[in-house]
């Protein structure tokens, strides 16, 4: 059996020479795998056709072309295990041996009953730092539960603080919460890779994806427990800055409009050819535009509507006021500074070729982390993992496959 | 409160951050264990300026620099700055948050600070990243979160006449910024352990917001789906969202057959959800069968305790949970279990709970060891040692 051309490259970066499993689905546990990867780390991804991550089935019927796992998963490698075997069971202990960090994100107590609990592992591997993501973390009275994550923002106090004044607080979009629980659990995994290089020792990490959100909205929880007021959704509120808000434009646009301080209060009443807003009583200071600010929004938003949202954005940045233009997907997905900066970029794989994804929100010099290649098929690096790494003989490997313990 | 090592003990880290994004950064390092010296300007870091206030001190100060070390230095003199040089010759890493002129001006640019010190991790957090316009880079939180794409799209099903929002709180992209910003110094950090090499990190407050969207709007920079002005160009469609009960607020989540068969039993098996197939949820999810759902099920969740009847709703297999408050979470028994708030003493606020991390750590648990400083207080300490 050949190797894979692309097995075990140098791809350079800050992480060259860690090696991650990891038994990760759908998005949170997947989006660590990529955070480590794309910092240059060898990610190595157990997957089996018994039990694929949903993401190889969303939006379409070929597993090794699916948009879902195309997006998140560049830069890992996959193999094949059949962890309902008790073989397999043991090649992935085998795995677990050769690693620094496994993560997982399975349903909580999966890890325990196949014997991949810390205290387990630790036999298997002294020094292995373990990382597990659950909705509530890995125990206590509420841990069995499982969620999806707009529940998780519920249940940690973000949603309650984002909506429009007055109403039902909705929360951020409904896919708001797995990214973030993702790259909380690569810091952590990356802290522990420190501690371990200073003693050895190598822990265990419990992350909850509710405390990810909560502490997300950590000031102001603290603020409660500091002053007693409970906050509340606030719409586009600032105590310390009016205005500041979302503007209407032409068309459906809108441009975010952010005023900290006189002189840009006076520089955005010129842009916007408003000299009597810029004298009239009720918006004088901070305190009176904040007194009378849902006024002083209907009064802009009448002179915004006509313009044209990222014109306008950049003539008040011109004049010194902070503005953007609220970018919607056909925006963000057509921009030119995106582009020419390479927050979007090319990556290739052995089906679907090659594909735009977006890449890391870091760039490092000297030696940064190549991140070129897509997703894995499914299995890609069986012969890397099994033969390069485990040391099978190429008939053991055949014999495993035929049996289907990769599967 | 007992001392256990933390994972980062050893590093130093010099802070010159004066916004949110880099402040968080340093906070989450020096949590983890790090020592992190905070250099102020005279008069004080900008956030000590911010509110809310209790006794004359910002609580969102306190919040922001648990665990850190504050020297004051003017870094527009001469000596001061020679100061900071000295302090970064016995440091690991360097975190700031200003434009490219301000790092320009303080001899602080990549290039100065690589020649000055190959061996320091230098990461730099802003709004659009290095070789932005300069104007844009002065772009607050709303600003980064309405240019990255998240505002616009929340909530979801945000009507086109509403504006889009800027998140919880005041800085939410800071935040998110900095989780990016001390995952990737610390990654540095273990490569200048191996290599003694030092190296620049430069991290983009509106790339973390649209690196945190990566499967679905990949999906559409790809060409899998249509990118679109559609302000629900995020949503996954579906019944699910808040409801106002009866003391508060229950956000409810739906996709399959089960959940509705054990949404109805919840509910008493009303009869208008006769009216619905058994399957709908799965294949005939319709915007108006959506709409007829959310108007009966409001006036029967409209009269729900919501602690009792999200309890029932987790027992019986339906995803609805209570939307917490800041004071509900101190007292939830699982917060407490994880032991999530550290109570500890604060100079000015007297016992306060602090938030902690939201990973367990069994060998390097996060703690709050010391509160924010005074400002100054560890000048003695630190610039003489340095000098």
């Amino acid at each position: 059996m050949q190797l894979p051309e692309h097995w075990n490259r140098d791809r350079g970066g800050p992480l060259k020479g860690i090696r991650v499993v990891e038994l990760t689905k759908v998005w949170a546990g997947p989006y660590a795998g990529k955070m480590l990867a794309h910092l240059g780390a060898e990610v190595i991804k157990i997957e089996s056709m018994s039990n694929l991550d949903e993401m190889r089935a969303y939006g379409g019927v070929d597993i090794n072309s699916a948009p879902y796992f195309l997006s998140i998963n560049q830069e890992i490698l996959s193999v094949q295990v059949n962890m309902k075997t008790d073989e397999g069971l043991d090649l992935v202990k085998r795995m677990i041996g050769e690693a620094d960090i496994l993560i997982d994100n399975i349903r909580p107590g999966a890890m325990e009953r196949s014997g991949l609990d810390y205290e387990n592992l630790k036999k298997i591997k002294p020094d292995l730092i373990q990382c597990s993501i659950k909705m509530w973390g890995t125990d206590g009275p509420l841990g069995y539960q499982t969620g999806y994550a707009p529940c998780f923002a519920a249940l940690s106090g973000l949603t309650a603080l984002v909506g429009h004044e007055g109403e039902t607080p909705k929360g951020m979009n409904i896919r708001y919460g797995d990214s973030t629980a993702g790259a909380c659990a690569a810091l952590a995994c990356i802290a522990a890779l420190h501690h371990r290089e200073s003693t050895g020792e190598g822990q265990f990490i419990d992350l909850s994806a509710v405390e990810t959100m909560t502490s997300l909205v950590g000031d102001s929880l603290f603020a409660w427990s500091v002053t007693g007021d409970v906050p509340e959704s606030d719409g586009n509120f600032h105590p310390e800055m009016c205005p500041h808000g979302a503007y209407p434009c032409q068309g459906t646009d809108w441009a975010s409009i952010a005023v900290a301080n006189e002189e840009e209060w006076q520089a955005l009443c010129k842009v916007l050819e408003a000299p009597a807003l810029a004298t009239d009583p009720r918006f004088v200071s901070l305190s009176d535009r904040l007194a009378n600010r849902h006024a002083l929004d209907a009064e802009i938003g009448a002179l915004t509507r006509s313009h044209d949202a990222g014109y306008l954005a950049e003539k008040l940045r011109n004049a010194g006021v902070p503005a953007f233009k609220s970018m919607s997907s056909i925006d963000l997905c057509t921009d030119g500074f995106l582009w020419a900066r390479e927050a979007y970029r090319m990556v290739t794989d052995n089906k679907a070729g090659t594909r735009p994804i977006i890449g890391p929100s870091w760039r490092m010099e000297p030696d940064p982390p190549v991140v070129e290649r897509g997703a894995p098929l499914l299995g890609e690096h069986n012969a890397y993992v099994y033969r390069e790494l485990l040391g099978l003989q190429e008939d053991e490997m055949d014999d495993l496959i035929a049996r289907k313990v990769i599967d | 409160m007992t001392q256990t090592p933390g994972a980062l003990a050893g590093l130093t880290i010099i802070e010159i951050a004066e916004r949110v994004s880099g402040e968080y950064t340093a906070k989450l390092l020096a949590d983890l264990g790090a020592e992190v010296i905070k250099v102020e300007r005279p008069g004080g870091a900008p956030t000590r300026a911010m509110g809310p206030f209790k006794g004359g001190e910002s609580a969102l100060f306190a919040y922001l620099n648990t665990n850190k070390k504050s020297v004051v230095l003017d870094l527009d003199q001469p000596e001061d700055r020679a100061t900071l040089d000295r302090l970064l010759s016995r440091a690991h890493a360097l975190i700031d948050d200003h434009d490219e002129a301000w790092c320009e001006n303080h001899g602080l640019s990549q290039a100065a600070v690589a020649e000055a010190h190959p061996a320091l991790v230098h990461t730099v957090v802003t709004p659009f990243g290095q070789g932005a316009p300069a104007e844009w880079q002065k772009s607050r939180p709303i600003n980064v979160i309405n240019a990255g794409g998240w505002a616009y799209h929340s909530p979801s099903e945000t009507p086109p006449d509403k504006p889009p929002l800027k998140g919880a709180g005041r800085f939410l992209s800071d935040y998110e910024a900095g989780i990016d910003a001390a995952m990737c110094t610390m990654a540095s950090l273990l490569r200048l352990r191996r290599t003694g090499e030092g190296q620049f990190v430069d991290i983009s407050e509106v790339e973390v917001q649209i690196n945190r969207i990566d499967c679905v709007l990949d999906r559409m920079l790809a060409g899998d789906v249509d990118p679109s002005a559609e302000r629900t160009a995020y949503d996954m469609g579906g019944p699910g969202t808040s409801f106002a009960c009866a003391d508060g607020h229950v956000f409810l989540f739906m996709t399959t057959r089960q959940h509705w068969k054990a949404l109805c039993e919840l509910m008493d098996n009303p009869v208008w959800t006769q009216e619905f197939r058994e399957d709908w949820l799965e294949f005939d999810c319709t915007a108006p069968n959506v709409a007829k759902f959310r108007e009966n099920f409001e006036g029967w969740i409209a009269l729900q305790q919501k602690l009792p009847i999200t309890e029932a709703a987790q027992k019986a297999g339906v995803a609805m949970v209570p939307v917490n408050t800041a004071a509900d979470l101190p007292k939830h028994e699982q917060f407490i279990h994880r032991e999530f708030f550290q109570k500890a003493e604060h100079p000015a606020f007297g016992e306060v709970a602090y938030p902690g991390a939201c990973y367990r750590m069994s060998a390097t648990p996060v703690q709050v060891r010391t509160p924010a400083p005074t400002l100054g207080a560890d000048q003695e300490e630190t610039v003489n040692a340095a000098s």
